[in-house]
């Protein structure tokens, strides 16, 4: 009985931390780290006009995450008047994707298959990762819909990864691996990633290697990268809410170890 | 027979892919697109085994009466969301997009973050110094926590720089071992596959 009382206040007080944290308003500083800053100078640093092709590969539960990650970075492309070309890996990140371009595009007044395309799903996403590196048109003969790939002005010469500066890969999973060994290894394309918090260590050693171009991580990685494009967006608004839960937990681990020595001693000494 | 005949397939298709990666030859690569081509068209057909088979064992369920309310939900989603699809296009401003964005994204959003109240919960009754490896699990998992939220650079100028130490030291060691193994698994399973030495693929039996 003792457990489940004390369990439920500790998830009323993590439901009021947060929603005070993020009632609150306030904003915290995040100081942008060196990984960030790489992946933001890889897209400032691209001619005016660059080929991205942006993959989301992810699922719409991680959305809250994923959501400032891919705002911000399509945002920088955009604004960089860089021709966009979306598609996604997985079936959720599908709808997902082209509703993040649409909001994206539509802030920096772009215009549909002009500035930027959305190519859709594909299943199986090892196939279709070799596959456009055979050819991305024989891959996706149509868009997400359904115009046929030679009408649009954004995919004009964009035959294969070769005319492609970049695949960034929005993800809450494993499939930037994929990018990495068969896109990268096989095509050579350059990868680029916003990824998960969780996922950033999974990452880490393809940066370290080269093999990654550049990353930015998680929530923290959203709000560096809106303070780099001066634009605050989730990410900073949900820096708050974050440290705050992080805070709680050490807070919690804390209690719980305290509780446990005391427990022990108590039961050494009797 | 038939096995010897699926081996032989196994083997043909593992010699060709693998020699057709180091040609730029046009045969090569027009082999490579077609394979690639029939194994999305298989994929695609496994998923919608998938659907079929969903749909089964729920009307199965169903009929037995466990759960009931919660099938029916799943099955009509099952449904209604491919007739939304071709009804209404998938475009911006249709049913479809709307019913993605406002019931099914929510919902699993909703579920995921519930982690959070678990992970709160566990930290407080699991998360133990019991022993010196727990305690320095206990230290690192603490330094990352700073770090990764807005406190941990104001808090003390060398907290950031030792979590990103623990990434890129050990955690990075550790994970590039498991990486390192994980590639000459696959490797050795492959080529057991391929020359018919690993045969369980080819279900249950000798």
């Amino acid at each position: 009985m003792n457990r489940v009382v004390s369990r439920h206040w500790i998830f009323l007080g993590l439901f009021v931390l947060v929603a005070l944290a993020m009632g609150s308003g306030i904003r915290l500083d995040t100081p942008v780290s060196d990984r960030t800053a790489e992946l933001y100078d890889f897209i400032e640093s691209l001619p005016e006009g660059s080929v991205l092709l942006v993959s989301f590969d992810h699922e719409a539960s991680s959305l809250p995450e994923i959501r400032p990650i891919g705002q911000a970075l399509l945002r920088h492309a955009f604004r960089k008047n860089h021709r966009l070309i979306g598609m996604a890996l997985l079936a959720e990140g599908t709808a997902i994707g082209y509703r993040l371009m649409q909001q994206a595009a539509a802030e920096y007044g772009k215009e549909y298959g002009k500035d930027y395309a959305y190519l859709g799903f594909k299943p199986q996403y090892i196939a279709a990762i070799l596959s456009m590196g055979e050819s991305i048109p024989a891959t996706f003969p149509k868009d997400y819909l359904g115009r046929p790939y030679e009408s649009l002005k954004a995919l004009d010469g964009v035959a294969t990864y070769a005319d492609v500066a970049g695949v960034l890969s929005i993800a809450d999973g494993s499939l930037t691996t994929h990018w990495m060994e068969y896109g990268r290894a096989r095509y050579g394309v350059r990868v680029v990633s916003g990824v998960t918090a969780a996922m950033v260590t999974t990452y880490d050693p393809y940066l370290a290697s080269g093999q990654m171009y550049a990353m930015m991580g998680g929530l923290r990685g959203a709000a560096e990268y809106e303070d780099l494009i001066a634009r605050p967006g989730g990410g900073k608004r949900g820096m708050l809410a974050q440290t705050a839960t992080h805070l709680y937990v050490i807070v919690l681990i804390g209690l719980g170890n305290l509780s446990y020595f005391l427990a022990r001693r108590k039961k050494e000494t009797s | 027979m038939n096995r010897r005949v699926a081996l032989v397939i196994c083997f043909g298709f593992g010699v060709v892919m693998f020699a057709q990666y180091f040609s730029q030859h046009p045969l090569a690569r027009g082999v490579n697109q077609a394979v690639l081509e029939y194994w999305q068209i298989i994929f695609a057909f496994a998923l919608l085994l998938g659907v079929v088979s969903f749909f089964q064992n729920n009307v199965r369920q169903i009929r037995h009466g466990s759960d009931r309310p919660y099938r029916i939900v799943s099955l009509i989603g099952l449904l209604a969301m491919p007739v939304v699809a071709v009804i209404g296009r998938i475009g911006a401003g249709s049913p479809f997009l709307w019913i993605f964005e406002n019931v099914q994204a929510p919902m699993q959003s909703t579920v995921f973050a519930l982690l959070a109240f678990f992970v709160a919960s566990a930290s407080f009754r699991g998360f133990r110094a019991r022993s010196v490896p727990a305690a320095i699990l206990l230290g690192a998992a603490i330094l990352i926590l700073l770090s990764r939220s807005a406190i941990g650079g104001p808090l003390s100028g060398w907290l950031p720089d030792a979590a990103d130490w623990i990434r890129h030291q050990p955690s990075m060691a550790a994970r590039r071992a498991i990486l390192i193994g994980i590639g000459l698994g696959s490797l050795t399973t492959s080529l057991r596959v391929i020359v018919g030495i690993e045969r369980t693929w080819l279900g249950g039996g000798k």
